[in-house]
């Protein structure tokens, strides 16, 4: 069997037996963190299209998870709105505000973009924090619905445990991992990827540059507001802080400790922090003290200066140098 | 009604003082090295944080002068420290993403590390006028924030001093236009870099130590001078420190102004609000220079 | 020969500078045109205007009898004209291949969402399994003759290579007029006498080329004719022969303490 079929099987076996994991995990505190897992896997995945693939550095993409949270949770509360439609939603209302924020990144790079993509973040978060009469301000919203019962078969899920919760996020993140790995394995990827390389040389080339790093924004936003909206019917509280910094800067750690610009490196930061900050929460209770985030700081430094291409270039090193399979290649697009 | 307008121009002006002390030493960094530092703020926490315990082993008026030159020397070491291990290797070698990655990595980094050995609790630095207000022609405002405007502008004068008089300060201002020629008339760029970080660290500790006792100290208090310094610098053009004296006025009083006369909830919108603006008409800040493509 | 370009008083100011000043020219289709002048003449200025990279300041530009003039670059390309850069600007992260595949995307009907869309749905447009795509990526690398270096990262290859790359990628987009930017500049002269041929095959197969050049040896061989820029203004226009010993010309470059090159 040739290579590529080997990493296929594996691959379709491994994502079957996720399938699986509650039956054998009935732990709901674990449970509750695959979750969360699965979520922060939707918005690095997200976030990793416009960075890595696009190369457009959006640091406010906290400000779309929260967007799509706040809609989907309001729409629920307030108009009887099924939470179903409310994800979908909630999505599209981040990928708006995702197509506004595009229009700044037309004009400017680096630092400006920076700054104005967190702007543009902490202008919505202090919105949130003030309109009390929507949002409920520094409260948040609390008491969000769960999601509705649905059946497949005889089997229903009432949404009452974080095991139906868990297959839900799991059909999700799959399914986003299917449309991003679709659309970065395309004529549209490349000349996302050609935008990133080099603006001038991709538009020699007759690419829109302004019309695809606005689909990127839009698309971008949409997936997190998804996410944002997932989180929103899990934990049934939404606040301002859903939509900080900090959030951005998670997700941002985990993509670039996973591996920017790959496919699996967003899955793999996302899943492998969420359980590394889970571990160091359990030693915090033992030596009283949390090193979790300055962990997350000193990773995310140690990564940029010695592993740039994150875990999986790590990976992809090391699988050159033992299986001989492959060729020298760094980050660019996944085959897997 | 008039008296409100210059009262609250006044305190704008105060706070705008201590935005231009930490933007400038931002916007120095970002012209010598490029650099775009999103942890500077920490530098203002490091040094806030140095005065609090200075303060509380020499205490009175004189502790708290004390204190600010302390915070300064601290902090200046802490930027040495940080360019020769973190920013060294990166200039030249990555891009624009990778080096505000790093300093992102720094700001986390600085900012868990204070709050793992300062606990969360916010400190405060009493003031060293106790609570004196003083009456300029129908304006109050308290001795604190007079003194802390006038110590921001002695600095910054004799800031400017240092860059136009002194052999280092012009070496950084050769190396902030040009830093290859810099060095081939035989500035030792290394030495200059490390200048650079040491001073423009220090003018952010300085402006911690005054934010602080205006305010209160505690770890995450770097995020905000952070954005504040950047808006300034982007308004100023980055690189240009004549550029962020003025814009840090002018935020200060903006933001002032516009907490009093629109809206106090949405005060720290104000400075997004006007960068994005003046990004969208002009790319490269209010008076920065229009860079080539 | 129908005239497939033509400027009429193209000027390019930047504040007070003035780069490109009053230029007026026709090329027919098909010939070489050598565009050349003393350092800082305004020449790359000349062409980024003609590609769209930038936007004149003054006069007009024709293609094929149509008003470009202020059309973005992505729109002339479309239209028919492709570029190399005097400093190389390949994909550096994009494998070579991937280089040329992404250039030959049909950008005049297929917009980015209409890629998006259909990559999700169909799964067609994937890059490297469509097999005439890449059929016609492998031709134009042998073509310039890097085709065994397809799957290396572009910022992997040498120099020379690279500047290849870049012809084969504007090749990829169809053009009727490829504009060249010191296609020679660091090759040295085993290579450059590779890179006459390549120019002058490209031509043979019928596209009109328009070309930056310093060394003279090169210009001078596969010229039909010659432009002579000086400070932003056109002060020769001619046969190469011509040109070369035009009085005013002679006197740009001495004048200029530039050395022509023989």
């Amino acid at each position: 069997m040739s290579h590529r079929r080997v990493i296929r099987l594996c691959a379709g076996l491994f994502v079957a037996a996720l399938f699986f994991v509650p039956q054998v995990i009935e732990a709901r505190y674990i449970l509750h963190i695959l979750v969360m897992a699965g979520i922060y896997t939707i918005m690095t995945m997200s976030w990793n299209l416009l960075a890595g693939y696009t190369g457009q550095l959006n640091l406010g993409h906290a400000a779309f998870f929260g967007i799509g949270a706040y809609t989907s949770a309001l729409t629920a509360m307030n108009f009887g709105i099924s939470p179903w439609l409310g994800l979908l939603g909630g999505g599209c209302v981040a990928a708006f505000f995702g197509l506004l924020l595009g229009f700044p990144s037309l004009r400017l790079s680096g630092p400006y973009l920076a700054i104005t993509t967190i702007g543009f973040a902490e202008i919505l978060r202090l919105v949130a924090t003030n309109w009390v009469e929507l949002t409920r301000g520094s409260l948040g919203l609390s008491g969000i619905p769960l999601l509705t019962p649905i059946s497949i078969g005889n089997w229903t899920m009432k949404f009452y445990f974080e095991r139906d919760y868990y297959y839900v996020v799991l059909v999700a993140a799959l399914l986003t991992l299917f449309i991003i790995r679709r659309l970065v394995q395309s004529e549209f990827g490349i000349s996302l990827q050609a935008l990133r390389d080099d603006e001038h040389g991709a538009q020699s080339i007759g690419i829109n540059t302004a019309k695809y790093k606005l689909a990127a924004f839009t698309i971008s936003a949409f997936f997190a507001g998804f996410a944002g909206g997932l989180f929103a019917h899990f934990s049934r509280l939404v606040c301002p802080h859903t939509m900080s910094l900090h959030v951005t800067f998670d997700a941002l750690t985990m993509t670039m400790i996973g591996g920017l610009g790959s496919i699996g490196g967003p899955i793999l930061g996302a899943v492998a922090l969420t359980f590394l900050s889970e571990w160091l929460r359990v030693l915090e209770g033992f030596f009283k003290v949390d090193i979790r985030l300055v962990l997350y700081g000193m990773l995310l430094i140690f990564t940029i200066m010695f592993m740039r291409e994150g875990l999986v270039g790590v990976i992809k090193s090391l699988k050159d140098r033992f299986l001989g399979f492959g060729r020298a290649s760094d980050g660019g697009a996944d085959h897997d | 009604m008039e008296s409100l307008f210059l009262q609250q121009t006044l305190n704008g002006l105060i706070i705008g003082s201590i935005y231009s002390l930490i933007a400038i030493g931002l916007t120095m960094i970002f012209g010598v090295m490029k650099i775009a530092n999103f942890a500077h703020g920490d530098y203002s926490m490091v040094g806030a944080y140095t005065a609090v315990f200075f303060v509380a082993w020499v205490p009175g008026w004189f502790g708290w002068v004390g204190s600010i030159l302390a915070a300064a020397a601290v902090v200046g070491v802490l930027g040495v420290v940080t360019e020769r291990l973190v920013f060294r290797p990166v200039i030249g070698r990555w891009t624009d993403i990778d080096v505000i990655m790093v300093s992102i990595g720094l700001f986390i980094l600085l900012e868990n590390l204070a709050q793992l050995f300062f606990g969360a609790t916010p400190r405060i630095i009493s003031d060293p006028f106790k609570g004196a207000t003083v009456n300029l022609g129908g304006l109050s405002t308290s001795v604190l924030r007079l003194f802390c405007l006038g110590f921001s502008c002695v600095t910054i004068a004799v800031l400017q001093i240092f860059l136009n008089r002194s052999k280092f300060g012009i070496a950084i201002r050769a190396a902030s236009q040009n830093s290859f020629a810099a060095q081939l008339m035989g500035i030792d760029i290394n030495l200059v870099y490390r200048l650079t970080f040491a001073v423009g660290a220090a003018l952010a500790g300085i402006g911690g130590v005054l934010f602080g006792t205006t305010f209160a100290v505690h770890p995450i208090m770097g995020a905000m001078p952070t954005l504040k310094a950047f808006i300034v610098t982007i308004l100023g053009g980055m690189g240009n420190i004549r550029g962020a004296i003025f814009g840090g006025f002018i935020l200060g009083v903006a933001e002032s102004l516009g907490g009093n006369y629109i809206s106090m909830q949405y005060q720290h919108a104000i400075g997004f609000f006007i960068i994005i603006l003046v990004l969208l008409v002009r790319p490269s800040g209010l008076f920065g220079a229009k860079e080539g493509t | 020969m129908t005239e497939i370009l033509k400027t009429e008083n193209l000027s390019k100011h930047f504040g007070g500078l003035c780069a490109v000043d009053n230029v007026s020219f026709a090329m027919e289709e098909n010939i070489i045109m050598g565009l050349i002048g003393p350092n800082g003449a305004g020449k790359t200025t000349l062409i980024n205007m003609i590609s769209g990279a930038a936007a004149p300041t003054g006069g007009r530009i024709f293609f094929h009898g149509k008003d470009i003039t202020g059309l973005k670059a992505h729109s002339i390309n479309n239209m028919g004209i492709a570029r190399t850069f005097q400093i190389v600007r390949v994909f550096a992260k994009l494998t070579v291949l991937d280089n040329v595949m992404a250039a030959l995307v049909d950008r005049r009907r297929h917009g980015p969402w209409k890629l998006a869309v259909s990559s999700v749905f169909r799964g067609m447009y994937q890059t490297g399994e469509n097999p005439e795509s890449r059929a016609e990526a492998e031709k134009l690398l042998d073509f310039v003759g890097i085709a065994r270096y397809r799957d290396e990262l572009a910022k992997n290859l040498p120099y020379a290579l690279s500047k290849r790359l870049e012809i084969a990628r504007a090749l990829a987009t169809r053009p009727g007029l490829l504009l060249l930017d010191e296609p020679s500049s660091g090759l040295n002269p085993a290579e450059l006498v590779d890179q006459i041929a390549l120019i002058r095959e490209i031509n043979r197969q019928g596209i009109t080329i328009l070309i930056i050049e310093h060394v003279m040896k090169v210009i001078m061989d596969i010229s039909d004719r010659l432009i002579v820029l000086h400070y932003g203004e056109k002060i020769a226009d001619g046969e190469p022969e011509a040109v070369y010993t035009d009085p005013n010309v002679v006197e740009a470059y001495l004048g200029d303490d530039s050395h022509a090159e023989n």
